[in-house]
């Protein structure tokens, strides 16, 4: 009788060892190609405008609403306590340490990830990637260097930039709507702070850059199936990344942090 | 035909996708300058075909081998170096949508030549005639017809003067005059380069045409290799029914049902789950 429900069980894990022994490949091929000739200055120019700065919208929005919002449950927080100076601590804490890095990288994940997923998907059904290969250029090589070094050197970047905005969110509900001191606040926000948490919270972008990139170039790369496929590796690559941004910002918070 | 050894050398060549046997023990042999077609219904496994001697897919047995080298066994180096001999005209053209036809026919001329860029702008103008498409360079994919697409592509194959073509189905889907002027163009590469040819094509008219020798897929295996004239008197009824295009016939029976059903080999065991 539990021989089907085995046996399903069963496939699925054999298919996500199978998933994951070929992503591991795709990545170590992917990784060892970034030394390897002919640099292509034109193609990675293009991605770094992709990744980098056409993002600098969305890391502004999301940075800013979540800085603010979180500094409102933190000042409404703290007045229980009658302790609304901590407020500004914790939030440069919770900003520099967290949200910064976090929001940035899920952002990322929906904005470039599955943009990367799309496109390589959309070359994959239509033997793009294929012509390609008969071209005598390594996929490989071609796609996913450039969208990979992006990735990795934009992420720490725009973290930074998400930590700049999420001061000045905070700034502006805990000084601008709750009247608290703007000398204060100012060092308040560092003050929980070390310079490390700085190297920790470009550190954990780098780390999200590296799997967004690689989750949605493998995840485009694999595409099967048509406009279906092509339908399907965005999404897949959205959440899959998205699960290993959150998973290893616990590792990372926890490796970085002893 | 000379004796020299055959320029592409399919032997014994089989591929399955889990049970489903696409080729089985396939051979055939292309000899410097001839020029191969290959017939076959659709689903065959004519595509199949030549994207193993691309290297694009691995056989399950048998192999290809390109001036006396087997594909499957190259390296990827030593695989580049074969695909530089070969130029691969694919069935929907396979342009990158993302770049301008000049950069299409300009990409293997700038990764794999030292040449400069002005030396570029004269190769690809030099391809882009060949096939009709002179003046084309700044267009993007997305602006162009289908017949100019697949010419586009030609162009593109033939940038690193390949020793090799392979065509796969270049009229499929065109209307009769574009067919005709493809075929014709197929017939001025073959003239003008000297290379050596495989063209998969539904079209009989430019098939006869283009042809040296005629091959015909049927249910995995070829069942036919000869030149124009002797094709045409083959006395195989799947032959004479393609030929005919006629719905009668051994053509489209079912298949007989396999002797070994299940002694079949296995090649995922997902698949047995
Ligand atoms: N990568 C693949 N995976 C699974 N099946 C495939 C694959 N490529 C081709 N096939 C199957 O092989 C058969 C032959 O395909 P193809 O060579 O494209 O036919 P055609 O002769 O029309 O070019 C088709 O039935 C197709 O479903
Ligand atoms: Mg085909």
């Amino acid at each position: 009788m539990l021989t089907p429900l085995f046996e399903r069980i069963g496939t699925h894990v054999l298919r996500i060892f199978d998933q994951a022994g070929d992503f591991a490949v795709i990545s170590g091929r992917a990784i060892a190609a970034v030394p390897r000739r002919p640099f292509d200055p034109q193609n990675l120019a293009k991605q770094f405008l992709a990744v980098g700065v056409n993002s600098i919208p969305v890391v502004l929005l999301t940075s800013l609403a979540v800085s603010m919002v979180f500094a409102v449950q933190l000042a409404y927080g703290f007045k229980q306590f009658q302790a609304e100076g901590l407020a500004a601590q914790v939030n440069g804490l919770a900003i520099v340490r967290e949200l910064a890095p976090v929001i940035t990288g899920l952002m990322m994940a929906g904005r470039v990830g599955s943009a990367m997923a799309a496109e390589l998907g959309t070359m994959q059904v239509t033997e793009q990637i294929d012509a390609l290969e008969c071209l005598a250029t390594d996929p490989v090589h071609y796609l996913f260097v450039p969208r990979l070094l992006a990735s990795a050197l934009m992420l720490p970047l725009l973290t930074a930039f998400s930590i700049w905005i999420g001061y000045w969110g905070g700034y502006f509900l805990l000084v601008g709507v709750e009247g608290q001191s703007a000398t204060i606040y100012a060092s308040d926000f560092y003050k929980l702070l070390a310079t490390r948490d700085l190297g920790i919270a470009l550190t954990k972008g780098f780390v999200f850059g590296v799997i967004i990139a690689l989750v949605g170039c493998w995840r485009g790369y694999r595409t099967r199936g048509g406009a279906e496929g092509v339908g399907n590796a965005p999404t897949s690559s959205v959440v899959t990344s998205s699960l290993w941004i959150l998973i290893s910002d616990f590792f990372l918070t926890k490796l970085l942090l002893v | 035909m000379n004796d020299t050894a055959p320029v592409i050398d399919v032997v014994n060549l089989s591929k399955a996708f889990g049970p489903k046997v696409v080729l089985s023990n396939v051979n055939l042999q292309v000899r410097e300058g001839e020029s191969l077609v290959v017939l076959g219904g659709s689903g065959t496994g004519k595509t199949v075909l030549l994207r193993n001697i691309m290297g694009l897919l691995e056989p399950d047995s048998g192999h290809v081998a390109i001036e006396g080298k087997i594909v499957h066994q190259l390296d990827r180096e030593g695989l580049f170096e074969v695909r530089k001999a070969i130029g691969m005209c694919f069935q929907m053209a396979a342009l990158f949508d993302s770049m301008t036809v000049f950069e299409n026919v300009a990409f293997a001329l700038r990764r794999h030549t030292g040449m400069t860029e002005a030396e570029i702008v004269d190769r690809v103008d030099e391809c882009l005639s060949m096939v009709g498409m002179k003046g084309t360079q700044a267009l993007k994919p997305a602006e162009l017809s289908g017949g100019m697409k697949r010419r586009v592509g030609f162009a593109r194959a033939i940038a690193l003067k390949p020793r090799i073509l392979l065509f796969d189905e270049p009229t499929t889907g065109l209307d009769p005059v574009m067919t005709d002027v493809i075929g014709r163009i197929i017939l001025d590469l073959k003239h003008e380069l000297g290379v050596t040819s495989i063209t998969i094509t539904h079209d009989l008219k430019s098939a006869f045409e283009i042809a040296d020798r005629i091959a015909l897929i049927f249910r995995g295996e070829c069942i036919a290799c000869e030149p124009p004239d002797a094709f045409k008197q083959n006395p195989n009824p799947v032959v004479q029914q393609f030929l005919r295009g006629d719905a009668d016939g051994p053509f489209l029976q079912d298949p007989p049902p396999p002797k070994r059903a299940l002694a079949r080999v296995v090649h995922n065991p997902l698949q047995l789950l």
